[in-house]
């Protein structure tokens, strides 16, 4: 899974939300690091619904502006958790390693 | 969203023209919402980053099949095949923006010009600039051309004999590299080709060689043969005479091929949406692009190697035109075979859905 597409469930992850309401929260997880762009962001959100991960929520108007909002699907739930315990057991190894060497470099 | 009178929702809905149209009917509303809500208060235009992202997911968009991650090779695959033969097409055309080839008084000035003090025997004029066993291509000759003699349609040249008695060979080549110099000619380095006898069991040097002098001097290219030993008719060196690519060529071939690119892009985007299952011809469809890839590729692969190799081995002061490098017309059979799979994909293609499209699918279900 992509940088990308795992902060789009992860945003999701905390209910759903409508496309600025994803960029900003992926800017803010990725603490500004990533910034999507709208046609990024679309492209993205088409093959997650296609995949059965995100789906539509609802739709809102605010100040005369469509709010289409997604939510995550409990496939698209596996997937991140899954995602998730397979960045875990990488970042365990590498910080085990790091240790390991540490007290050799020090 | 309607059309507002805000310039930057306008500009932001016109850029979206790279997505196709039932995706726009379905979410154009919703991405110019989150254009302007991401955009800088004040601004009235989009900026190049932002354009440059909708027209390449646009473009990504029209290819339907949003899941899957070859999509994108298979229509790069196609893009870039049919921008190959349109461009090839469209130097073909460029070609004949060429000044007919010199007459037989301007080939024995040249010689007269070269080779001072030699005798003139024969001069074969060209009957085309590009000719097919020495005559013009016509329609009648079609299917000889289709079928395994393709490679006999080739750049024609004004070929001069020159019969009178040899000096030393030596002498002969550097008379011609001297006045050639003089006149304005630009000249390449010698090359020689070994001569060979051939019977039935193979061919075998002879120890002999030909040595060929190439130059060029505007639009004219010159092919000077020295062969080892006098032809029957007591030729010793012939001089051909053939067009230097027409400038209007390297354009012609851009123009070509981005718009054939453009055009292989949208028709591969338009069938793969309107196929995407279930359509009753959707297994059909696929194998008959395999094919069209397979038949239009083929005579790439075997001949753009064999003619870079040949391009290295000898000089050239003219580059074979582009459909040569293309394999075309010497396997032209399998281009029209490839061509006629791509009709009927893309009237298979045309046939009714069972379902909606994707992405009318996705507006029900979005709206529902």
């Amino acid at each position: 899974m992509r940088e990308p597409t795992f902060l789009i469930l992860t945003a999701l992850a905390g209910g759903p939300r409508h496309g600025y309401g994803i960029i900003g929260e992926v800017n803010a997880l990725s603490a500004g690091r990533v910034t999507l762009l709208p046609g990024t962001l679309y492209t993205a959100l088409d093959r997650l619904v296609a995949q059965g991960h995100v789906a539509h929520d609802r739709d809102e108007h605010v100040d005369g502006r469509l709010r289409r909002y997604y939510r995550l699907t409990p496939p698209g739930q596996q997937a991140l958790e899954t995602e998730t315990a397979r960045l875990r057991q990488l970042a365990t190894a590498a910080e085990t390693r790091l240790r390991a060497l540490r007290p050799r470099t020090a | 969203m309607p059309p507002t009178g805000d310039p930057l929702a306008r500009r932001y809905r016109r850029l979206l023209i790279g997505y196709p149209r039932d995706w726009r009917r379905a979410r154009a509303d919703e991405v110019v919402a989150v254009l302007l809500d991401t955009a800088t208060p004040g601004r009235t235009r989009p900026t190049t980053r932002e354009a440059v992202n909708l027209l390449r997911h646009g473009l990504r968009a029209r290819l339907g099949r949003p899941a899957s991650r070859t999509v994108v090779a298979w229509a790069t695959l196609a893009a870039v095949i049919c921008g190959l033969f349109t461009a090839a097409l469209a130097t073909w055309a460029a070609w004949h923006t060429a000044r007919p080839l010199p007459d037989r008084a301007a080939a024995r000035a040249v010689v007269a010009e070269v080779l001072p003090g030699h005798e003139v025997g024969g001069i074969d004029p060209a009957a085309a600039l590009f000719t097919f066993y020495s005559q013009p291509l016509r329609a009648r000759n079609l299917d000889s051309l289709l079928l395994g003699d393709g490679g006999e349609y080739q750049q024609a040249s004004v070929t001069v004999a020159v019969t009178s008695a040899p000096t030393q060979r030596q002498e002969v080549l550097a008379l011609a590299r001297r006045r050639l110099d003089e006149t304005g000619w630009r000249t390449y380095p010698t090359h020689v080709r070994p001569d060979v006898t051939c019977r039935v069991d193979g061919c075998t040097p002879t120890g002999a060689v030909t040595e060929i002098v190439t130059a060029r001097r505007g639009d004219t290219a010159l092919t000077l043969t020295v062969a080892p030993r006098p032809s029957i008719d007591d030729t010793y060196v012939t001089v051909g005479l053939s067009r230097a690519t027409p400038t209007a060529v390297p354009f012609a071939a851009v123009a070509g091929g981005l718009l054939g690119a453009a055009a292989g892009w949208l028709l591969f985007g338009w069938v793969s949406r309107r196929t995407e299952r279930p359509h009753p011809a959707a297994g059909t469809v696929t194998v008959l692009y395999a094919a069209t890839m397979l038949l239009w590729w083929a005579p790439v692969l075997l001949a753009a190697p064999s003619l870079f190799r040949h391009h290295l081995g000898e000089p050239h002061p003219v580059w074979h035109p582009l459909w040569e490098w293309l394999g075309q017309p010497a396997l032209s059979l399998f281009f029209v075979v490839g061509a006629g799979c791509a009709l009927c994909g893309l009237a298979l293609a045309a046939l009714p859905r069972r379902g909606p499209l994707p992405y009318a699918a996705d507006q029900h279900e979005l709206l529902g």
